[in-house]
Parts: C-alpha cells; sequence; structure tokens
C-alpha cells in the first residue's frame, strides 16, 4: 500500500515536472518583448536592457527555467508583466470565484447524474434510460458559451431571476454571493451532467450484473433493498475517478462561463494573460491548474486504493 | 432489437452530419447574400422570405453566414482530428512496442497532455501561435494527440501478443511493417469511431476559440464567432443566439451519435463474439 502511494507521488511529481518544462519551453516562443510589454513603448534602451537584465531574459532558456523552478518551489511564480503585481497574489484573488463556480456545479450535477445514471441503469432500455441517454446526448453537444448566453438572455434579462453580470463576495453576504454564482454553476453542471451520468449508467449496469446481485434475490431481498445496498455501493466507486477528471473539463469550462458571466475569475485571468501575452502569468495559472488536476487525480487514485479492497490487494502482489 | 435500435441512433446522426455537409457542399456553388456585405439599413430583421434567418447587428443575412461558417468548422474539424490521430497513433504505437525506460517516459509525456483542460490547452497555443484559423487547427490537433495516443496504446498492447503479429514477427517483418501492416487493420475501428467523436469535440473547441476571439477572424464567419459578435446586441434581439447556436449543436450532435452508435455496435459484436 505505501509502496504504491509513494509510486503513485513519484509518478504525478514526473507528470508535473513535465509539464512546467514543457509549458516554459513553449511560452519561450511568444514573440514580443516582456520588458517592452511592462515598460512600455516610450521606455528608453537604457531603461529596457536594464530591466531585461533583472528579468533574467539574458540568459539561456535553461537557467531562466531553474529560476523560474526553484522560486515555484518556494511558492514564488514570478510578477505578471501586465499587472506588475506577484502571480500567486493575482492567483489567489481570483480563485474564490472559480472555485465556487467548480464546488457549487459540481454539487448540482453529481447527485442529479447519480439519480438519472441509477434510474437509467435500473431500467434499462424503457423510457427513463431514453430520456436519460437523450439528456447526455444534448448535454454533450451542446457549447457551454452558447448555453451560459441563453440563460442569460432568458433567466437574468428576461425574467429578472439573476444578476446579469458581476460577482458578490462572500463577505457582502453568503446568500448573496451564492446568488450571484448560480445560473453560471447551473451552466457548468449542464456540461458535466453528461460524462457524469454515462459513467455511473454503465458502471451501475456492470454492478447489477454481479454475481452478489443474484445472491441477493435468491436470499429474497426486495429489489429497493438489493439496489441501495449492494448495487450502489458497487456502482458509486467508479465514478469518484470521473469526477477527478471532470475538473479539468470544469476549470475550461470555467473560462468560458466566466467570461460570459464577466466573474473575476481564474478563466477571466487566463484570457487576459493571453490575450496580452503576458508570459509569466500564463505559465503561473496553466501551472497551477494542471497541478491542480494532477493532484486531484493523484489523491483519487490513493483514495480509490483505500476504499476498493479489490484493487488493492491487487495491487500488494506487486 | 437494440440493434435495430443502435441503427436508429447512426441513422439520426448521419442524416445530422449529411444536413451539415449539404449545407456546406451548396455554399460554394449558391449563397442567398454576400455573407459579409453589411447593410445598416437592415438592421436586426426577422425572418423572412428574403433573409431566411433574418439580418444581424450589421445587416448582413444569417443564414449566408451559417452556410459559410460551416465550411470553415468542417475543414477545422477534419483536419485537426486527422493531423491529431496521426500523430496520436505513431506515438501510442511507439509507446506499445518499446520496453522500459523510453515507454514510462512517453506515457508520462502523454498523462502530462492530459491534465490540460482542452480549451487551456488551445488557448496556451494560441498565444504562442498567435490568433486565426490555422493556428486553431495546429491547437486542436495538438489537443488531440495524446487522446488518441493513450487509445492506440492500449490497442496496440492488446493485440502485441497475438500470434499474428508473433509470425509476422518470426518472418523478420520490421517494427513499423507489423504496425501499419498488421496490427493497424485490426484496430482500425476503434480509431474510426474515435475519429468521428473527435471531430465533435474539435468543432467544440473551434467555435470556443473563435467566441473567446481566437480562432476565425472577422470578417470571415464561424459560428463560434458569430455568437461573440452578437452577444452584447443579445439581450435586446435575443434570436441571434439561435441559428448559429442550434447549427452547432446540430453539427456535434451528429459526429457524437455517429462516434456512439458504432462504439455500442463494436462493443456489442466483441461481446458476442
Amino acid at each position: 500500500m505505501l509502496n504504491f502511494i509513494v509510486k503513485r507521488l513519484f509518478s504525478g511529481l514526473v507528470v508535473l515536472f513535465f509539464i512546467s518544462l514543457v509549458t516554459f519551453i513553449v511560452l519561450m516562443w511568444i514573440p514580443g518583448d516582456p520588458a517592452l510589454l511592462s515598460l512600455g513603448t516610450d521606455a528608453t534602451p537604457e531603461k529596457l536592457a536594464e530591466l531585461r537584465e533583472s528579468m533574467g531574459l539574458n540568459l539561456p532558456w535553461y537557467e531562466q527555467y531553474y529560476q523560474w523552478l526553484t522560486g515555484f518551489l518556494v511558492g514564488n511564480l514570478g510578477n505578471s508583466y501586465v499587472f506588475g503585481e506577484d502571480v500567486f497574489t493575482l492567483l489567489v484573488q481570483r480563485l474564490p470565484v472559480t472555485i465556487s463556480l467548480a464546488v457549487l456545479s459540481m454539487a448540482i450535477a453529481i447527485p442529479i447524474a447519480i439519480v438519472i445514471g441509477v434510474l437509467s441503469a435500473i431500467y434499462k432500455e424503457q423510457w427513463i434510460d431514453y430520456i436519460a441517454r437523450s439528456v447526455m446526448q444534448l448535454g454533450d453537444a451542446m457549447p457551454q458559451f452558447w448555453l451560459a448566453l441563453v440563460f442569460l438572455v432568458f433567466f437574468s434579462a428576461g425574467l429578472g431571476w439573476f444578476p446579469v453580470a458581476g460577482f458578490t463576495p462572500v463577505e457582502e453576504g453568503f446568500f448573496a454571493s451564492l446568488h450571484s454564482i448560480l445560473l453560471p454553476s447551473i451552466v457548468l453542471a449542464i456540461g458535466q451532467i453528461g460524462p457524469l451520468i454515462r459513467i455511473i449508467r454503465s458502471s451501475m449496469l456492470s454492478s447489477l450484473e454481479q454475481d452478489y446481485m443474484l445472491m441477493t434475490s435468491v436470499n429474497g431481498f426486495t429489489k429497493f433493498r438489493s439496489i441501495g445496498k449492494y448495487a450502489l455501493r458497487g456502482a458509486i466507486i467508479a465514478p469518484l475517478t470521473i469526477i477527478a477528471m471532470q475538473l479539468a473539463g470544469i476549470l475550461g469550462g470555467a473560462v468560458l462561463v466566466e467570461s460570459i458571466f464577466a466573474l473575476p475569475g481564474l478563466g477571466r485571468l487566463l484570457l487576459m494573460a493571453v490575450e496580452q501575452r503576458d508570459l509569466i502569468l500564463l505559465q503561473g495559472i496553466v501551472i497551477f491548474v494542471t497541478g491542480t488536476v494532477v493532484v486531484v487525480n493523484m489523491v483519487t487514485d490513493i483514495l480509490y486504493q483505500i476504499v476498493n479492497p479489490m484493487i488493492r490487494f491487487g495491487g500488494s502482489h506487486e | 432489437m437494440s440493434k435495430l435500435k443502435d441503427n436508429k441512433l447512426l441513422v439520426f446522426g448521419l442524416i445530422l452530419v449529411m444536413i451539415v455537409i449539404s449545407i456546406c457542399v451548396v455554399s460554394f456553388f449558391y449563397l442567398p447574400h454576400d455573407p459579409n456585405a453589411m447593410n445598416t439599413s437592415d438592421r436586426f430583421q426577422s425572418p423572412s422570405i428574403e433573409y431566411l434567418l433574418g439580418t444581424d447587428q450589421f445587416g448582413r443575412d444569417i443564414f449566408s453566414r451559417i452556410m459559410v461558417s460551416s465550411q470553415y468548422a468542417l475543414l477545422i474539424g477534419l483536419v485537426s482530428v486527422t493531423l491529431g490521430s496521426f500523430l496520436g497513433l505513431i506515438l501510442g504505437a511507439i509507446a506499445a512496442t518499446s520496453k522500459g525506460f523510453v515507454q514510462s517516459i512517453l506515457m508520462r509525456i502523454i498523462d502530462g497532455f492530459m491534465a490540460f483542460p482542452g480549451i487551456l490547452l488551445a488557448m496556451m497555443l494560441v498565444a504562442v501561435l498567435g490568433k486565426g484559423l490555422w493556428n486553431a487547427v495546429i491547437a486542436i490537433a495538438i489537443f488531440m494527440v495524446p487522446v488518441f495516443a493513450r487509445l492506440s496504446y492500449s490497442l496496440v498492447l492488446d493485440q502485441k501478443n497475438n500470434l499474428y503479429v508473433k509470425a509476422a514477427k518470426s518472418y523478420g517483418a520490421s517494427k513499423g511493417r507489423i504496425i501499419f501492416k498488421h496490427i493497424l487493420p485490426t484496430i482500425l475501428p476503434r480509431l474510426i469511431t474515435q475519429f468521428s467523436a473527435s471531430i465533435g469535440s474539435a468543432i467544440l473547441i473551434e467555435s470556443s476559440l473563435s467566441f473567446l476571439g481566437l480562432g476565425v477572424q472577422p470578417p470571415d464567419a464561424s459560428w463560434g464567432l458569430m455568437l461573440s459578435e452578437s452577444r452584447q446586441y443579445t439581450l435586446t434581439y435575443p434570436f441571434l443566439a439561435f441559428p448559429s447556436g442550434i447549427i452547432l449543436i446540430i453539427t456535434v450532435l451528429g459526429f457524437n451519435l455517429i462516434g456512439d452508435a458504432l462504439n455500442d455496435s463494436m462493443v456489442k459484436r466483441r461481446a458476442s463474439a
């Protein structure tokens, strides 16, 4: 078990290192002079040269990467060219919005997906199943930015149920804050429901086919009881992994949704970094987002081992 | 019974895709109006005989713009997925047929790419390459590489120890020959399934990039760009959000359904075999 955890941690770190290196190299290709970007076009050549020197832009790429990496290890992600502020501070400022969006959207999507997924597995090839699968297909095909736009037009502008734009911080009241991110979260949740239903349905189906399910009916359990007590338990584990995988999708969706609802989150910051070609900021966001995904995947893999004894015993043979 | 239903899904998917392809083909020969011609006196027209889907904020004919956009959507979808699947296949096959260190390095690289949310990777690449149609194609292709690399890796690994591969090896066939001549035909159906589904997601990413202003650039038309341009007017004239949104859904749904139906029938065939 310990062996597995160490191995998993190690491979996670390798992936992270690889991501940071590749991102760094790729972003070095961005044309444009960061020093010029920070000082503006009316800067004197001497000033520019001085700044380049102090930013370490004259060093070869591997030394620049080394500097970035050593900074990263102590929590220093460098200064944004455009904002002139510490990237870490910028990230921390924007994070609450994106995290609230992600958490709320999962809180909406997961229960709904579990109910629909389980029902459609139990009533396979019946009308509930057909409806569930249609919902799934439609959810997969619908662009989130379009849904956001339509919801905005209908619920915010038309019915006036939600604010058209902007974020209310928690400090100004929990419910006001919730209200300001509810609609974007619903949009994000709809994007996740499709893949979630798919995985819950198929893991529930395979769980229903297990021998122990036959056994419970032999033992005279009611259908409801045997499903609730046995099949569900077997079926819930698989979605654990997909929820972790979904995270990447949620963060991606947040970029678009935040830009439509004018929410000051990570997604907006990212869009600004791309438009302004702010290399250091971009590198910081990319590492932060992918790092979160890698770490969450790592943790779920390890949890998975702890929850599911079959995998655990299989793993211990190594 | 269930076979019939799968076919229905496939037929429905094919119909949707055929609608889009026909629109695309017709757009090369005939357009009701010049898609980029602005006509300020005819702004925000409701659908009519003259303008089938009305006009947008610049008085341009929405129907013509949707027709032209289908060219970009299909082009970007096809080219980026073809490129991505080809590179992914090669990478996955190399990983599957090599041992130890090379294999684990390649797989970690693929894992690393998988950790990127699609749109984030695409945005990062656009930041490097610059905005525009072809850069979006490259960005989406790179996004597709790990998807196909993962799939080919496991498929090739599955086949690697089969007798026919061993036989080919014993004749002294080269690695490349074994992969392309012997293994590829057996795994092709699965790859084609993924190909179809991936075109759907490629078109989605393209529209998202264009919506963010990073893909197809004005005055050219793309469904995502059309939505983005009309964004500030949708509050007063909501109709603008629908034509390009719905055609986008039809296209993506069509490709996804085809992919799913093919996948289902393959799973069933394997189960009954």
